[in-house]
């Protein structure tokens, strides 16, 4: 079942009606105390044990050679079996990721590209200022000032994520989540108002973020203000994020590198909403090669992930270059559930009562969300042969999913960097006709 | 349904039947066919716990053809099940096309009474074996088809040892096993309000149906649904001879593995206990010893064994895990089956198995899983610091787990829904912690 598990501790006196056990040196573990077992060795300590990576990792890692006396025999099985998974396997596997960091450490494990980057990490910590800014601007000009201020930290995070996947392709998601998201919270924000206007000193900044938190407030964000809807509601934001990639691109190139940027519309539904995008992308795009004095290619696409982009791929495919499906919204969004709101609340329910044998955001569900996937993949590729398809939600390190998007022609997974030996092994597995179980 | 065959005889199947036979009967016949020494025996099909399952009833033909088999088999061994001066004893055993590793009950010498004991005790020459093997039946047979809380016959055993001033089944004596059947009778009267039942045949269609029931139990759909097996495939059942591991020092059962199963290194992998019943190996209640002793013990059996194991390897290109049982020396094959293994030694062995020419490269990818190759990428613990060691046990299953002592299953589950990390302590684990063990980071 690949549960760590410890057995045969003949030396513990287990008494579970008393909810304790007592250690050969007369130490009493009673419930709640923190216990460290290694399934590995057998070993069991009282307290936290602190622990290190396997010995797979740091082959992964590039810190053991397969072909060296450091290598053992396991390290030697795993080099030689996904060796030739790469070999056979169709699937192209990617990664998602949003740093420099992660994106080198993906590489190491094998990934072939970025399939999701994405920018609202960008927008967190001491940034979070320049997007209250940008919210609060009033009129064009103070909206371009805080803009114009986001938009060189941006080109400064592609800029490391470009080089760290040099010569391979990094799709980045232009923003996606709701803007309020970046604001501070709406009960939060009115305590503090109110104790100010309480003591006499109301303080005008945050009066005036209240009243947008409040005036930005969505009952159900997940269907609201978001993704290319944001692009195009908020003049010169998906602007400024297509500035910051060619800008960094170029920077890139002449360094002598090669920046392999696709850009990545979100949320798109209607057709209508990617021609406008990628209009104002195209423009930015040539603006910026000129004003470099680069040539540099970008593929822009859109995300999959709204059952009417599925249902519409065909109209779609002539202003993209590339689709990428995102699973889990286009989970939510064929399910209809909102999956902060109903994992916790009922999903131990449905499985006790078997309406589904695992969650259909753990494991593709073939039937429904598949059947769009698969609809979009074929009116995509009918309209553009050359289409680019991919998934980037978080089926694309499950097993079983993996073995679902070889299936249906897909181009490449995207998953999380530990995923990606994971994607690497099942597609070869997949293209071997293999099973998730294993023989 | 008329017409329907519902019965495989052992020399009747092979191990590409497992959809109908259930892996462990497929693989009996496979030995049987082999020619290994597998007692007689024979597999209602997994047909009929699916029409069982949907009728509520056994397919009316059944019973008949349970009495056709049974005749044939107590032909072959020369007995009558239940006879009250040399009684047939049977194993009932589970047996679904996919794995499902102690989902599903056994029920280990039916067949006995309060009057075929007798005759047991003067066949084999030990009455305290005879007695022995009557408290085995009433436990197993009052935990899985009379749905009796194990606790309490562990409970009873416990007390009778303790009177005795002993924590060993061995040193219960005939006497005190006979006073340990009287616990245990009463505890089954107490709780299904009916005496034991002493109809040998009555004994062995209760044992069939609750392998069929057994596959709706709670931890079975719990199980199913977390490895995804489907939920009509439904189990065959393994009617077998009983042949007898705890007739003396010349007997004795075991586990082997045709490699490690937990690194997947080459040699001989196993334990054996002597004078002991399959369960007791499996349970881990009795301490075993590594299967190389039994050369020691027993050469004649272990040189076969050997020979057993290496051709069951080649036969099926794969690890096998193997249970048998030598009963005065004879060795007796009781089940086999593609064995369980880490993550690790699915690697490991994949590997070998291309080296050694059996399987090639295409193969080996596909016998390993994402799913295992994830478990690699578990972080392992650095020795040292603040913690204390407080014990070794055996190396179950791999990882490094932290989390909060918790006791019971329950527990575990309800402090995990509170986002709690927890790791499960029992004094055996056994199928109902199933749900506790999957909460767990660790048990």
């Amino acid at each position: 079942m690949g549960k760590t598990c410890v057995c045969g501790a003949e030396e513990l006196q287990v008494d579970t009606k008393a909810k304790k056990f007592t250690a050969p040196d007369g130490t009493v573990v009673a419930e709640g105390d923190v216990i460290s077992i290694d399934g590995s060795t057998g070993k069991v300590w009282l307290g936290e044990v602190p622990v290190e990576p396997s010995s797979v990792v740091r082959y992964f890692e590039g810190e053991i050679d397969p072909d060296s006396d450091d290598a053992d025999d396991l390290v030697r099985s795993v080099h030689r079996i996904l060796t030739h998974a790469d070999e056979v396997r169709r699937l192209d596997v990617r990664t998602n990721a949003d740093t420099p960091e992660d994106s080198a450490r993906a590489r190491r494990f094998g990934a072939r590209g970025i399939g999701l980057c994405r920018t609202e990490h960008m927008f967190l910590g001491d940034r979070r200022q320049l997007v209250e800014k940008l919210i609060l601007a009033d009129g064009d000009e103070e909206r371009q000032a805080a803009l114009d201020a986001l938009e060189p930290l941006q080109k400064q995070d592609f800029l490391e994520i470009f080089e760290a996947m040099d010569g391979l392709p990094v799709t980045v998601r232009l923003l996606d989540p709701p803007l309020h998201e970046f604001l501070p919270d709406l009960t939060e924000l009115s305590v503090r108002v109110a104790l100010a206007e309480e003591r006499g000193e109301p303080d005008e900044g945050s009066l005036r973020l209240l009243a947008a938190v409040r005036g930005m407030h969505e009952s159900n964000p997940m269907l609201g203000l978001r993704g290319v809807r944001l692009g195009l509601v908020v003049p010169g934001l998906f602007a400024m994020q297509v500035r910051a990639i060619a800008e960094a691109a170029c920077e890139r190139r002449k360094a002598g590198g090669d920046p392999r940027p696709e850009i990545m519309i979100p949320l798109v539904g209607a057709v209508q909403e990617l021609e406008a995008i990628r209009e104002e992308s195209e423009r930015v795009l040539a603006d910026v090669c000129q004003e470099e004095g680069v040539q540099i290619e970008a593929l822009i696409g859109t995300m999959i992930e709204v059952p009417r982009a599925a249902l519409t791929a065909g109209e779609i495919a002539e202003y993209a270059e590339f689709f990428s499906f995102g699973t889990n919204d286009l989970t939510q969004m064929t399910w209809g559930f909102s999956r902060d709101d109903v994992e916790a609340a009922f999903f131990h329910q449905y499985l006790d009562k078997g309406i589904f044998g695992i969650s259909p955001f753990e494991s593709l569900d073939r039937e429904g969300v598949g059947r769009l996937v698969q609809i979009g993949a074929e009116a995509g590729r009918a309209a553009r042969p050359d289409l680019k398809l991919g998934i980037c939600g978080e089926h694309g390190g499950d097993p079983d999913s993996v073995h679902f998007f070889h299936a249906v022609g897909l181009d490449y997974v995207s998953c999380s960097p530990f995923r990606v030996p994971v994607a690497r092994l099942e597609a070869g597995r997949a293209a071997l006709g293999g099973d998730r179980a294993g023989s | 349904m008329a017409g329907t065959k519902w019965i495989y005889d052992f020399t009747e199947g092979s191990k590409d039947q497992k959809d109908l036979l259930g892996g462990k009967g497929a693989n009996l016949a496979e030995m049987t066919n082999l020619g290994l020494p597998v007692p007689p025996g024979f597999t209602i099909t997994t047909d009929a716990c699916r029409y069982y399952l949907e009728h509520g009833g056994t397919p009316p033909e059944l019973d008949a053809q349970v009495t056709e088999y049974l005749a044939a088999l107590q032909e072959a061994m020369g007995k009558t099940l239940g006879d009250p001066a040399d009684p047939l004893l049977v194993s009932v055993r589970s047996g679904a096309a996919a794995s499902m590793p102690g989902m599903m009950e056994t029920v280990l010498n039916v067949g006995l009474n309060d009057e075929s004991v007798q005759g047991l005790a003067q066949q084999s020459g030990s009455e305290r074996f005879a007695w022995d093997s009557y408290r085995r039946l009433i436990q197993m047979f009052g935990k899985t088809v009379l749905d009796i809380d194990g606790e309490h016959f562990d409970e009873a055993l416990d007390a009778a040892k303790a009177e005795q001033g002993t924590e060993l089944d061995l040193d219960l004596d005939a006497e005190h096993l006979k006073d340990v059947v009287d616990r245990f009778k009463a505890i089954v009267r107490e709780h299904t309000g009916t005496d034991f039942p002493q109809d040998p045949r009555e004994q062995m269609d209760m044992a069939i149906n609750a392998v069929f029931d057994s596959w709706n139990s709670d931890r079975a759909i719990i199980y199913r649904r977390r490895e995804r097996i489907p939920s009509d495939a439904g189990t065959a059942v393994n009617v077998c001879a009983m042949v007898f591991g705890n007739l003396g020092a010349d007997s004795g059962t075991g586990v082997a593995f045709t490699r490690d199963p937990g690194s997947g290194a080459q040699g001989v992998y196993g334990d054996y206990l002597q004078n002991a019943q399959g369960e007791d190996v499996v349970a881990g209640i009795r301490n075993t010893v590594p299967l190389a002793d039994l050369d020691d013990i027993d050469h004649d059996a272990y040189d076969e064994l050997m020979t057993t194991m290496a051709r069951l390897e080649s036969h099926y290109r794969d690890l096998c895990d193997i249970e048998f049982t030598i009963e005065r020396n004879k060795l007796w094959m009781l089940q086999t089956r593609v064995g369980k293994r880490t993550a690790a030694a699915a690697f490991v062995i994949a590997t070998q198995l291309v080296d050694e020419g059996l399987i090639d490269m295409d193969e080996a990818v596909r016998r390993v899983t994402g799913d295992q190759l994830a478990q690699l990428m578990f972080p392992r613990f650095v020795s040292g610091g603040d913690a204390t060691q407080l014990t070794q046990g055996m190396n179950a299953s791999p990882g490094a787990a932290v989390g909060k002592a918790v006791f019971s299953s329950e527990e575990a589950v309800r402090w995990a829904d509170r986002g709690e990390q927890v790791v499960l302590v029992r004094r055996e684990t056994n199928p109902d912690d199933l749900s506790g063990m999957i909460a767990a980071q660790g048990c």
